[in-house]
């Protein structure tokens, strides 16, 4: 049990993925949030700063692109491995991202160590909240790329609505709203759910550098993820996974990269929180 | 005070003290208009810049600054006398070489030193009698009247548009050159929404009023005016208004290519965001029994559909924070007093 032994746990490619969604999501978020607290003083400001009409809208489409093609690779990466590699693992089981069975136990673990009635509970390879927010990722996705799309060409998306519900269903305006709720969803939760749970938990603060550098130290596995652990070490594939130690260049970068993020990220909620709340009363 | 200060009586005394300035300023003013070969009579433009360009020479005869009484709406408003003359240049009546003396009727005659006691300028009469007789008719106006507003006049809707940055010092907007200039139209999406203010906000709840709330007013994003006309405003309902669903084609269409009848039921005032809807909503829905129609106009209408996914995702929104920021805060709470336990355990 050292700090010292590594194991890989996200592959390049997944590392790839998840760096492009963050550039991706901050461009949206910037240049989108803005347009929703448009009586902000700070929104009018950082519209500027994003360019202005039309540049941050361009900008955002821009990133929106781009968001969707990493979910379209991911997902083509998904249904090659599942269909033509035959992992049926992805779908179903511990390496799944699926909610299974344990989970609800690791939930009820959860609640029990809330309120000091028990030890936390061993994770498997993904935890519940995990998966929640992978899964979340996903759907929300798709529904931002729909009504997103159906902003960016209004003209053409109202041919789809048949002509007896164009009286009273007003496709733009249902996108628009959609648009707008999903969005400041998906910002709020990653921006503070996401990153709590990820970087800021007293074990991780400021930044957990496993997404960055791909790698974990056996310390952290065992103590995070134990059914894991005991998993790997009993179909004897622990030494498989094991990684050279994170160079100090690499650590670096995270933490130069990934504080100003977080503090944006922090920031921009706060202000949208506020500006949430002023609307509700 | 100030208006004390205007009075005419003042007036003669400062001429005593800047008498002998008085006679510098006509003399020069003379070899002035020798220079630039001035009809004699008529009054060019520079010589009425002399004075009115220059704070010193101005400020000889009486106040750069001067309080005045709108006599149309009573309002007490401070205006500068001094006039911008590049500014006066880029606006749509500089540019078209109009002389001081085409507004400024009462001084066609006057040399020098003129009465201070103007005319208001009658920008209707002769040269916009077109846009103000229709306004002046129109049934906005007599819808104003109806509910008790005093319908705004020319200058009231096109601040500093055909006057001088100097109109309204420091205390207005700055000088507007064209009624399509970006500040102009901001202006009127101001002017309507203060009478206007449910529909403002339903206005800047939609992409369009967004984006101008955002302070981008040029062309490309519409105002009020843009679709509503600006001087004969008809109701949506009414098939000649510019939003008749007939014209609204034409008008959605001027940006949006290939607009049809399906995209123009696009609701541009959302009331997802209005009280009183909700409250009707629900009353429709609670009466349903002895009062079916209710039901019938919530379904027909696109806003019930609106307020649903708007309500829902509220709901939404208030149940996942709630959940999550709880877990957040207790996971981090709990993995601090492990923590400490594990501490405890070393230290023993
Ligand atoms: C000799 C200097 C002089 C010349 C030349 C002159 N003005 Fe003036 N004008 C003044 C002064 C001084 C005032 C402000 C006096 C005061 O404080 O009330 C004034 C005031 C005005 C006002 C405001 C009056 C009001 O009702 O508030 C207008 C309009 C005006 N001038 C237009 C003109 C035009 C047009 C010309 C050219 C035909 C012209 N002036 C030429 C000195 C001049
Ligand atoms: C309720 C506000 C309002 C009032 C009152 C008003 N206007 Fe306008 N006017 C506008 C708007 C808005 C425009 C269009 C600006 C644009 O193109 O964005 C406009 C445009 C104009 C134009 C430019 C050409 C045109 O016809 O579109 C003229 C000239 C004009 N107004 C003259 C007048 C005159 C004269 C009066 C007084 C009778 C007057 N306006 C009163 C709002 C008003
Ligand atoms: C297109 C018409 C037009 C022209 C041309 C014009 N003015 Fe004016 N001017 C106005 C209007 C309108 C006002 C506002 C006061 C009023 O309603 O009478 C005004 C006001 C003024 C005032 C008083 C300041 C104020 O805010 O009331 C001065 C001084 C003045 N003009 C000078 C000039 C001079 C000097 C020129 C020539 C360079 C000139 N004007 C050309 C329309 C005009
Ligand atoms: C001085 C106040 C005032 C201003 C300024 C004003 N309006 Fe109105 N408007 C009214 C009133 C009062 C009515 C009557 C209907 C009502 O009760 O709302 C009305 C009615 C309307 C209607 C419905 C017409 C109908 O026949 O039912 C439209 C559309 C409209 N206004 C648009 C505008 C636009 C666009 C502007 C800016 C160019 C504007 N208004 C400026 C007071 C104003
Ligand atoms: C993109 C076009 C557009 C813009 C911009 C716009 N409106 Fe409207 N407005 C409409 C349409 C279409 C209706 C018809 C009812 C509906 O869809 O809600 C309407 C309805 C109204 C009505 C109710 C009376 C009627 O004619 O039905 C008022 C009042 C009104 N608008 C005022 C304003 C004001 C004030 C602004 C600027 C802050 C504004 N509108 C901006 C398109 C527009
Ligand atoms: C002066 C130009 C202009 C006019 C007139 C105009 N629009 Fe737009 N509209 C825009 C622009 C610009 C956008 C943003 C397009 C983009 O960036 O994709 C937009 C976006 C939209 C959208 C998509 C965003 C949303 O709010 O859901 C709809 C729907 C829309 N307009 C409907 C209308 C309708 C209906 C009318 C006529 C009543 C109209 N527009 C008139 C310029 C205009």
């Amino acid at each position: 049990m050292s700090d010292n032994t590594f194991y890989m746990r996200f592959s390049l490619f997944h590392r790839l993925g998840h760096f492009l969604t963050i550039i991706s999501f901050f461009g949206l978020v910037l240049t989108g949030m803005p347009l929703v607290f448009k009586d902000a003083a700070w929104a009018r400001w950082l519209y500027e700063v994003m360019g202005g009409y039309p540049t941050a809208g361009i900008i955002h489409r821009f990133c929106a692109v781009l968001t969707f093609l990493v979910a379209f690779v991911h997902f083509l990466w998904l249904s090659y491995n599942i269909g033509v590699k035959n992992k049926g693992n992805y779908l179903w089981g511990a390496d799944s991202l699926i909610p299974n069975p344990k989970d609800l136990e690791d939930v009820l673990g959860d609640i029990k160590w809330f309120f000091g009635l028990g030890p936390r509970p061993r994770y498997g390879k993904w935890i519940y909240w995990e998966k929640i927010e992978y899964l979340s990722l996903m759907w929300g996705t798709i529904v931002m790329a729909v009504s997103g799309l159906i902003l960016w060409y209004p003209v053409q998306a109202v041919k789809f609505v048949p002509g007896f519900l164009a009286q009273i269903i007003d496709l733009p305006s249902l996108a628009l709203i959609v648009h707008r709720y999903e969005g400041i969803l998906a910002a709020v939760f990653i921006f503070t759910i996401h990153f709590i749970h990820t970087h800021l938990l007293p074990d991780k603060v400021p930044v957990d550098e496993a997404m960055f550098t791909g790698r974990v130290t056996e310390h952290d596995l065992i103590h995070e993820r134990g059914t894991q652990y005991d998993m790997l070490v009993k179909e004897n594939k622990l030494h498989e996974l094991k990684a050279t130690p994170p160079s100090c260049m690499a650590s670096f970068g995270c933490k130069l990269i990934g504080i100003p993020l977080l503090i944006i990220g922090l920031v921009v909620s706060a202000l949208m929180i506020a500006g949430l709340l002023v609307l509700l009363i | 005070m100030i208006l004390k200060n205007l009075s005419k009586g003042d007036f003669r005394e400062l001429k005593v003290v800047n008498g002998k300035r008085f006679l510098i300023s006509l003399l020069s003013l003379l070899v002035f208009s020798l220079f630039f070969h001035v009809s004699v009579g008529a009054q060019e433009n520079s010589d009425c810049l002399q004075c009115h360009e220059n704070a010193e020479m101005c400020g000889d005869f009486g106040e750069t600054k001067k309080a005045r009484i709108d006599p149309e709406t009573g309002d007490l408003e401070i205006v500068s006398m001094i006039v911008d003359q590049e500014a006066f240049a880029t606006s749509i009546h500089g540019k078209d070489d109009f002389y001081c003396i085409d507004c400024h009727g009462d001084l066609e005659e006057s040399e020098g030193m003129h009465n201070l006691n103007l005319k208001r300028v009658d920008c209707a009469t002769f040269c916009h009698d077109d846009p103000a007789a229709s306004y002046r008719d129109s049934n906005h106006v007599k819808l104003m009247k109806e509910k008790g507003f005093s319908p705004p006049t020319c200058k009231g809707c096109h601040i500093g548009l055909a006057f001088h940055q100097s109109t309204w010092g420091k205390e207005r907007p700055m000088f507007v050159p064209y009624a399509d200039g970006p500040e102009h139209r901001k202006m009127t999406i101001n002017t309507c929404g203060n009478c206007h203010k449910e529909h403002l906000a339903s206005y800047k709840n939609n992409f369009h009023g967004q984006v101008a709330a955002l302070g981008v007013t040029t062309k490309e994003i519409p105002t009020c005016a843009d679709c509503h006309g600006s001087h004969d405003i008809l109701n949506s309902s009414n098939p000649d208004s510019q939003m008749g669903i007939k014209n609204r084609i034409e008008v959605c269409g001027k940006c949006h290519i290939g607009a049809d009848e399906k995209f123009v039921m696009h609701i541009e005032h959302p009331r997802i965001k209005e009280i009183g809807f909700y409250k009707s909503l629900v009353s429709n829905l609670l009466s349903f029994k002895n009062f079916p129609e209710g039901l019938k106009k919530v379904g027909k209408d696109p806003n019930s559909y609106l307020m649903i996914v708007f309500v829902g995702y509220i709901g939404l929104l208030t149940m996942l924070f709630s959940k999550f920021g709880l877990h957040s805060l207790l996971t981090w709470f709990r993995e601090i007093m492990d923590e400490r336990k594990g501490k405890d355990k070393d230290h023993e």
